[in-house]
């Protein structure tokens, strides 16, 4: 399981992007992309040596090989969790994870509202080929959610709207269709770092963390996420206007993930989401996203909105759609869902927020009684916690270790790497999980912290022996790709 | 009648305000070439008349003056053409008297003032980069609104009996529209809708894993493997073309092609051109019949062999060999002799073959046996071997959105699920796919004979009309679909001849395929779904014979004019 780590390579320093991407000029065609691919076939060995890339044997293109390389790092992770999932009666010794960020407090009000009668509705033109933006039903519904949720000062037109199978999909759609391959898209860090892939994997775009002119390459847009992921930051009304003139001032174009807008769970932090600007410095450069993967804790349903005023990016992102579409009767059940507003003011949405807000109370004590600084805001499922202390040379091999620590003692977090942070030593913990599994999770925790955990202090052996700078990059990507597995349905 | 005599060359087909626009355009184009031509003629002269000029200052300006003109114009040029190409249906913010505007002032300038070069050299550049979208994206576009903007059209105008009788009526698109009742029943029942928490929650990107197993028992007993399928061999996907398209990136690298024998579903050449960038190199199939062609469009190795051969010695990287079966759009099967002889064909050439047999239980003849590449004992090479299926015709649910790749290439399987976030399926969708593929005995008692039956009954219909109207048709048990050949109708016989035909189709609210469209090598051939329901279908083929009756006396007239001039 853990063979390609423990080959003794270098691994890229960031992900798949730059990779494959380093050699690129500048210039545009198929036939560059071509040659970028084969000159990368031909460099990776060097780099490092990854099995798969060595071996004749392989029925896989090269670009084919470079995803299954970085596909089984991300596999590695995801099968310790997979293999060995918690469950209170069934493996009471598994793995918690508080690493994925998943709602998972309101399964009971949401399978409730799911299981009546009007969305079980079926007719012909939902199992027939679609409008591939989405039944104009579904996005009808959607700009009246928008217009609604996100205060926008006018009304949001549904041809602005254009329906994906989830955020990842977006993202991809969007690299493609607004970048060359090799071209980059800023990102302030620390960042949800599964956009790397999602940008990479069929777009070949890759993310520039600081600077306009990073390494010579051509940057394209900004991506904004609000609230923030992992810091859980709001930005105000100001912070944004600025950021959206700075990229007018560079002609960039503006991708606003929006996907946690309602899961703002305190009610003294105003949330401002950029369609309810009154006046927009570049509107056809803003693109905004949203989802219901997380404000309506159904990641699994696959569900993902665009809204652009630009005519040209809804038409090229529609034209990606056919390879991105979700079901009819799906489309019809989330036109359902967010057409009943009385059920989401009244019933979802207060409650959802008083169950994040116990969680988000509960680790804060937890962490305050154990004397851990974490950053406390009212958004988002996730809390950024400032482990530095326990890393007593400061160094990303030791966050490593400690996260290693942290999984051996059957708990999952992401650490500070996976997000691109500098500073080595931060952890996210998510906490929109049920109290039980939370409390076990954070009991875990505070036995690794407390040096009580039942596994040794040292790190397992096969682990000591790996050259420190090759596991960032494996564990970032294992947390980019790590997404929480499901439990195998019991069928009747 | 005939609105074909009208004005220009441009199909008749599109709408008067589309004609008015391409026709500005085009205007535009000639006038900006003109104009271009007028300059470089100019410029010539100057430049030939250097020494007869007293000041040499004068000169040089005048020449950058010139250049800068010339670099403009082509920019124009270039613009106007990029907005021709993917103006599809929405206007363009480019207006025309802007632009031409722009060329008279061009011209102005050229005799009053001094321009300076290099800032309107760079507001030309700025058109292009300031573009919102990339290169590639504007592409994806174009190529887009070029392959469905008809499909588009229908979607924005469906026929309806009572609301919308003029409407477009869809025989183009692959699909099953005859057993909706069935499936709508069937989806209503109480065991399709569950919601557990593992299926809101993020997957296994691969597809659940009840759905895996009970896609492999499926293909088990409907592909009659010899040995159970192993659910680790199957990932499932958002579509057949996602399938493809992951595929495609997986096993090519661009610009790398396949091999395809044609006519093929030209829907698989968008999927791997799209984002993968692979091509799809044709082995063009024959309809007459020979001493080797035994029947039309017969496939041989010999075929395959001459194609990968030329395309070798082109330079072109072939890296394996796509086929459907049962074969879309001729229908036909086939037999596990010649299957056999394709696969060893690609193994003695290492090349990847790709079985789709989306059409498997769309075989409507009883007395016809459908041999899927699972049911094989050996497959000549197993890791080179990969089927892919989906409910979207065999069940008529296109808007289910699934594909299913069946592989015993662990390595592929497991890359092509890096591609399962992408073209993922929702919980609650895969719950219900489950429960339908698991219900054996509903699709064996209730749905498969009903289905055939229906199909049997529509392919009758239209064959029966087609028969009156005396045109030639490849006559199979299998798919939704007939090849048929109204080379008869086209004089000359040619590619454009059978696009004008296809646009009166087209005015006449009737959606066909044409043969161009499966990369067909002869003019002429048509493809038509007849899995509609019969009110439908009688009023399409009453669409369809009107059609034909105003096309054979457009020949006759032409026939008569012809022969009047001799």
């Amino acid at each position: 399981m853990f063979a390609l780590p423990q080959k003794n390579f270098r691994a890229p320093t960031t992900c798949l992007g730059p990779t494959c991407t380093q050699d690129m000029d500048r210039s545009h065609g198929d036939d560059l992309e071509g040659e970028c691919s084969r000159k990368l076939d031909q460099k990776l060995p060097g780099v490092g040596d990854p099995v798969m890339l060595s071996s004749d044997t392989s029925y896989l293109s090269s670009r084919g090989r470079m995803i299954k390389w970085f596909w089984d790092l991300a596999e590695e992770g995801y099968r310790t969790y997979h293999m060995d999932e918690y469950d209170e009666d069934k493996n009471p010794s598994g793995i918690i994870n508080l690493g994925t960020s998943e709602n998972k407090l309101c399964f009971d009000l949401l399978s409730r509202r799911l299981s009546q009668s009007d969305m079980q509705w079926v007719e012909p033109s939902l199992l027939q080929y679609p409008d591939w933006r989405g039944h104009l039903f579904l996005r009808e519904e959607v700009a009246k959610f928008l217009t609604f949720y996100c205060k926008s000062p006018v009304p949001l037109r549904p041809e602005n709207v254009v329906v994906l199978n989830g955020g990842a999909s977006l993202f991809s759609a969007l690299a493609t269709v607004l970048c060359e391959v090799g071209e980059a898209f800023l990102i302030p860090t620390p960042y949800y770092g599964a956009i790397t892939q999602h940008v990479c994997l069929y777009g070949n775009v890759r993310l520039a963390y600081v600077y306009l002119d990073s390494e010579g390459v051509r940057v394209k847009g900004l991506i904004l996420i609000n609230p923030q992921n992992p810091l859980g930051d709001v930005y105000s009304t100001e912070e944004l206007q600025e950021y959206l003139v700075f990229a007018k001032r560079h002609k960039l174009h503006v991708i606003v993930d929006e996907v946690y807008m309602l899961s703002v769970f305190e009610e003294s932090v105003g949330y401002h989401s950029v369609l309810s600007l009154e006046r927009l410095p570049d509107p056809q450069r803003t693109h905004v996203m949203w989802a219901t993967s997380k404000d309506f804790g159904m990641s699994g349903l696959r569900f993902a909105t665009l809204y652009t005023e630009n005519k040209d990016v809804a038409t090229a992102v529609a034209s990606l759609c056919r390879y991105h579409g979700l079901s009819g009767l799906v489309q019809y059940q989330m036109a359902q869902l967010l057409r009943d507003r009385d059920w989401i003011n009244q019933v979802y949405l207060p409650e959802n927020h008083a169950r994040l807000k116990a969680a988000h109370t509960y680790v804060s004590e937890e962490l305050r009684a154990l004397g851990i600084p974490f950053l406390s805001r009212g958004a988002g499922f996730f809390i950024w916690v400032d482990l530095r202390k326990y890393l007593p040379k400061g160094t990303f091999e030791e966050e490593m270790l400690l996260w290693r620590r942290f999984l051996d003692n059957k708990v999952l977090l992401s650490f500070g790497k996976a997000f691109e942070c500098k500073e080595p030593g931060w952890f996210r913990f998510v906490f929109s999980d049920q109290a039980h599994r939370l409390r076990l999770g954070m009991q875990r925790v505070r036995q690794v912290l407390t040096g009580k955990s039942q596994v040794a202090e040292d790190p397992h052996p096969s682990q000591t022996q790996k050259p420190s700078d090759q596991c960032s990059s494996a564990e970032l990507l294992k947390l980019c790709f790590s997404p929480g597995p499901p439990s195998p349905i019991k069928q009747n | 009648m005939s609105r074909r005599s009208d004005t220009l060359p441009v199909p008749s087909g599109q709408t008067r305000s589309q004609v008015l626009r391409d026709q500005s355009i085009y205007t535009q184009l000639l006038e900006v070439m003109w104009h271009l031509q007028q300059t470089m003629r100019e410029h010539f002269v100057q430049l030939m008349s250097r020494q007869g000029l007293l000041q040499e200052r004068r000169h040089i300006q005048a020449i950058r003056e010139q250049e800068a003109l010339l670099s403009r114009l082509l920019c124009q040029m270039i613009n106007l053409l990029q907005s021709g190409a993917t103006s599809g249906l929405e206007p363009q913010p480019l207006s025309s008297e802007d632009s031409r505007g722009d060329v008279r002032y061009g011209q102005g300038t050229q005799l009053a003032g001094q321009p300076d070069p290099v800032p309107q050299l760079s507001d030309c550049e700025a058109t292009f980069v300031t573009r919102d979208l990339s290169n590639r994206g504007t592409d994806i576009s174009a190529l887009y609104w070029s392959s469905f903007q008809d499909y588009n059209a229908y979607q924005k105008d469906k026929y309806h009996k009572d609301k919308n009788p003029l409407g477009f009526i869809n025989l183009g698109t692959s699909e099953n529209k005859l057993c909706i009742d069935l499936m709508a029943e069937r989806l209503q029942e109480s065991d399709m809708n569950c919601v557990e928490e593992a299926l809101l929650q993020y997957p296994d990107w691969r597809g659940q894993p009840f759905l895996r197993e009970e896609v492999a028992r499926f293909l088990t007993y409907y592909c009659r493997a010899p040995a159970p399928l192993d659910p680790e061999n199957v990932v499932v996907l958002n579509g057949c073309c996602s399938v493809f398209s992951a595929l495609a990136m997986v096993l090519c690298d661009p610009g790398e092609a396949f091999l395809v024998p044609t006519p093929f579903y030209g829907g698989f050449a968008f999927s791997s051109r799209l984002y993968a960038k692979v091509e799809l190199i044709p082995v063009h199939l024959e309809s007459k019949i020979t001493a080797i062609n035994t029947y039309p469009f017969q496939l041989t190795v010999d075929k395959l062999e001459e194609a990968l051969f030329e395309a070798r010695l082109k330079g072109k990287d072939i890296r394996g060999l796509v086929l459907t079966n049962p074969q879309n759009p001729l229908g036909d099967i086939y037999s596990p002799d010649s299957l056999m002889k394709y696969l060893e064909f690609a193994k003695r050439h290492d090349l990847h073959v790709i079985i789709d047999e989306i059409y498997m239980l769309s075989v409507f003849d009883e007395s016809i046996t459908f041999h899927s590449v699972l049911s094989m004992k050996s497959l000549p090479d197993r890791n080179r071997t990969h089927v892919v299926w989906g409910t979207s015709k065999d069940f008529g649910i296109s808007g289910f959105r699934f594909g299913a790749l069946y592989t015993h290439n662990k390595e592929v399987a497991s890359v092509v699920s890096a591609f399962g976030y992408l073209h993922s399926i929702s919980g609650i969708t895969q719950h219900k796919l489950c429960q339908l593929l698991r219900n054996t005995e509903w699709i064996d008692k209730v749905y498969l004979p009903t289905n055939r039956f229906r199909l049997r009954e529509a392919h009758k219909y239209v064959t029966a009309k087609l028969k009156a109207l005396e045109i030639p048709f490849h006559n199979r048990s299998s798919g939704l679909y007939v090849w048929i050949n109204l080379k008869k109708y086209l004089d000359p016989c040619t590619f454009e001849e059978e696009q004008l035909l296809y646009r009166r189709f087209l005015d006449h609210k009737l959606l066909l395929s044409c043969g161009k469209a499966y990369m067909c090598k002869e003019p002429g051939w048509f493809c038509l779904i007849f899995a509609d329901e019969l009110p439908r279908l009688k009023l399409a083929m009453r669409r369809f014979c009107d059609v034909l009756e105003e096309q054979k006396q457009d020949l006759i007239v032409k026939q008569l004019e012809d022969a009047m001039r001799e």
